[in-house]
């Protein structure tokens, strides 16, 4: 701790060396600390380790608890709908990251070039990431709903037929990816908007010169250049993606919908503790979704870590 | 300047160090101390009659506070710190996951409860009953089921329409699945059923078993969840369900049902007294339209709330009186006027206020056709699990009617995984 505070050569003869006047000198900037420390421990650890004995015993919310050892883990390795679970996940997350990544570089694209009301259109994108998902769902609900939905109305408008958004599987795994995608792409455009702003203006001018086409000035410069700025969205859209809940919830209700479609992992953890009151297993499946998002983290980190320009085209796509 | 920070810092700390002392000193066993508070649900008790009842014993200080979001989760938090708990707190129809831990809780029948039990629907006061006899709910409404139909529809289509000629033409399950076929050929593109959940909830329900016995042991014969699961499939194959399982939300609630009742694509449904709520905010337009009978198949309930009182409350007498009054014979035609909750006493079915007409059932006086469901309810036992198990069938039915899965597969599979959990859980070993 004394290592990085200010080197004591600089006020050598201020204070006499007595080691525990020395202690207290500091007392005011760990008081200063605390309250974060303290509000960590009482809300952040103290539940984790209370989470992991919880995982180890079989409890309904009310009663005693009854210790069962490693029962619960085993019995979720072999739960098939754990499983399930995670495949909808990463799927979801698949069907949301992609169009949401292309389009919000489209759109960062089109507001770098010089549009007029440019601070309207920001603030415009960046709405929908503040409104409640509850709201939202709400509103998406009735958007998709099969026989009087507004985008089912659309649909046959063109001639498509009426998709069960809210009954098909895989309609309902497009639903919420829409959703998605309608929450974050603003969110992300902003940040691309950002990134490409930071970026130096001879290098486009040496492109130009060199006779370089937009197409190309686009693949060759900008998205590379970019690189650090994407990654970053790929990152904290796998965050978020890895917590999909609200939106399949409140769409779907605490199963997930016909054939578990839209049963997330948080959805899973949350359907098992809350609803079944099953708070042992709950702790244990969320243990569960702790190894995933740590597995899914270093496979992330080391897609990050790869240095050569045609991996992060793949990264992006 | 400095002095003046570290002064801050120090007084911030000292009042932060202050906060937490005090909520560590101060962590009431009951939400108001000296006060009985009484936890209900958003739309679970009259008003007005709680605005009396806080007038009437204004010397115990009954203190209602309405419970915003799941009463169950606060309950239960509650619970398991022993803290901020309610003296009275209403417990859904889900009653049963409490019958394990009824050490929190008071057995009215020590309170004198035994007296109010003949006043009372034998089958809705023995639901609130462990099996060993601990009286652990007070009845506050309960769900009976019938058929709601569009009277003018049917009579367009030429097919019985008065409630008694409809009851008459389907007295079971597989007649009304005959008289859907023919409504059907008659009115095409329209449903009668709402989705092969429905068929298996309200089926079971009219079962005088379920899964378990009264002593908790798993029936392994399970005949009675095979028919109702047959009769969701059959309705299924037959084209009759509309298969709005899918869009409900946590709440039931369904944009497209509420849409195809007000369209009229929706002729028919069973359900439970309480929808009729629902019905009437969602389609208004239909008013004077619908009629209730009888649903086939007999007679069913879904649903109903109890009041519950803690072993917490310093005064569980003087919470009994109170649980009492609200819930008297008296009071019960104002909540059900008021919320449509659906009185537990048979007493009440005879209240002039609750046989007037109804203009949205077309001056159908609605109290004959429930309260007599009501009586007829068969005793059933429902275990702490039900709930969970319910949900595993009915799951695998909307799997069947939405993504096409193949039904033996899906009972087998729902029957593995409803006896896995249990193995889990520690019920079957």
């Amino acid at each position: 701790m004394t290592a990085i505070l200010p080197a004591p050569a600089t006020a050598p003869a201020r204070h006499a060396p007595v080691s525990r006047r020395k202690r207290w000198r500091y007392l005011p900037q760990y008081l200063a600390i605390a309250p974060f420390f303290l509000l960590f421990a009482v809300f952040g650890i103290y539940p984790v380790l209370y989470s992991l004995y919880l995982a180890l015993q079989r409890w309904d919310g009310v009663g005693p608890m009854k210790f069962v050892g490693l029962e619960n883990f085993r019995f979720l390795l072999s739960d098939a709908t754990f499983w399930e679970s995670i495949g909808n996940t990463l799927v979801i997350w698949v069907m949301s990251t992609v169009p949401m990544t292309v389009l919000a570089l489209l759109i960062a694209l089109g507001l770098n070039s010089s549009v007029r009301f440019k601070g309207v259109l920001r603030v415009a994108y960046f709405l929908p990431n503040v409104t409640s998902i509850v709201a939202m769902s709400l509103v998406f609900g009735s958007i998709f709903s099969s026989d009087f939905g507004i985008l089912n109305w659309v649909l046959g408008l063109v001639g498509i037929d009426h998709v069960q958004w809210l009954t098909d599987p895989w309609a309902i795994r497009g639903a919420i990816s829409i959703m998605i995608i309608w929450r974050w792409t603003g969110y992300n455009a902003i940040i691309f908007l950002a990134g490409l702003q930071a970026l130096p203006p001879d290098v486009f001018e040496a492109a130009r010169i060199d006779g370089a086409g937009p197409v190309q000035t686009f693949f060759r410069i900008t998205l590379p250049l970019l690189r650090p700025v994407l990654l970053f969205s790929v990152v904290m859209s796998a965050i978020s993606g890895m917590q999909i809940f609200t939106e399949s919830q409140v769409l779907l209700g605490n199963r997930g919908g016909p054939d578990g479609a839209g049963l997330t992992m948080v959805l899973y953890f949350y359907n098992t503790a809350f609803a079944d009151n099953d708070f042992g297993y709950g702790a244990a499946i969320a243990w569960g979704i702790f190894v995933v998002v740590v597995l899914f983290s270093i496979l992330n980190w080391r897609l990050v870590q790869r240095p050569a320009r045609g991996q992060v085209k793949e990264t992006v796509r | 300047m400095t002095l003046t920070r570290r002064r801050f810092l120090t007084g911030a700390a000292a009042l932060g160090a202050a906060a937490f002392g005090a909520a560590a000193c101060t962590s009431p066993t009951t939400a108001n101390p000296g006060r009985i508070t009484l936890w209900y649900t958003s739309n679970g008790l009259s008003e007005q009659v709680l605005g009396e009842a806080v007038r009437r014993f204004a010397a115990d200080k009954l203190t209602p506070s309405q419970v915003s979001g799941e009463l169950k989760q606060r309950l239960l938090a509650a619970l398991a710190g022993e803290a901020y708990l309610p003296d009275i707190t209403m417990l859904g129809d889900d009653i049963a996951t409490y019958f394990a831990d009824t050490d929190h809780f008071v057995d009215l029948n020590t309170l004198g409860a035994a007296e109010s039990k003949p006043e009372y629907l034998p089958w809705k006061w023995q639901a609130g009953a462990s099996p060993d006899g601990f009286q652990l709910g007070f009845p506050v409404d309960v769900g009976p089921a019938a058929l709601y139909y569009r009277h003018d529809l049917f009579a367009q289509a030429g097919l019985p329409s008065e409630p008694d000629d409809v009851a008459a033409a389907v007295p079971t399950w597989d007649d009304y699945f005959d008289f859907g076929v023919q409504a059907q050929k008659k009115l095409p593109g329209r449903y009668l059923i709402t989705d092969t959940k429905t068929v298996f909830t309200y089926s079971l329900a009219q079962e005088p078993r379920k899964y378990f016995d009264r002593d908790n042991h798993y029936l392994d014969d399970q005949s009675q969840v095979r028919r109702a699961w047959d009769r969701a499939v059959k309705a299924f194959r037959l084209g009759l369900t509309a298969g709005y399982a899918g869009s409900q939300s946590q709440n039931g609630e369904s944009i497209d049902r509420h849409a195809a009742w007000n369209s009229g694509k929706e002729l028919s449904f069973v359900n439970a007294s309480w929808i009729s709520g629902e019905l009437k905010q969602s389609a208004p337009a239909t008013a004077g339209k619908w009629r209730v009978c009888r649903a086939p198949g007999g007679a069913g309930n879904q649903g109903g709330s109890f009041l519950a009182i803690t072993k917490y409350c310093p005064d569980p007498h003087a919470a009994f009186e109170m649980v009492k009054w609200l819930q008297s014979p008296a009071n019960q035609p104002q909540t059900y006027l008021e919320l449509g909750l659906f009185p537990p006493s048979p007493s009440v079915y005879t209240d002039p206020r609750l046989l007037a007409p109804e203009p949205f059932f077309g001056g159908q006086v609605t109290m004959d056709v429930f309260s007599k469901t009501a009586r007829e309810v068969q005793p059933v036992y429902f275990s702490p699990w039900d709930i969970t198990i319910s949900d595993t069938y009915t799951d695998a039915l909307t799997t069947v009617e939405s993504a096409g899965k193949d039904p033996e597969q899906a009972w087998n599979d729902a029957r593995s995984s409803v006896e896995r959990l249990l193995r889990r859980q520690g019920v079957l070993s």
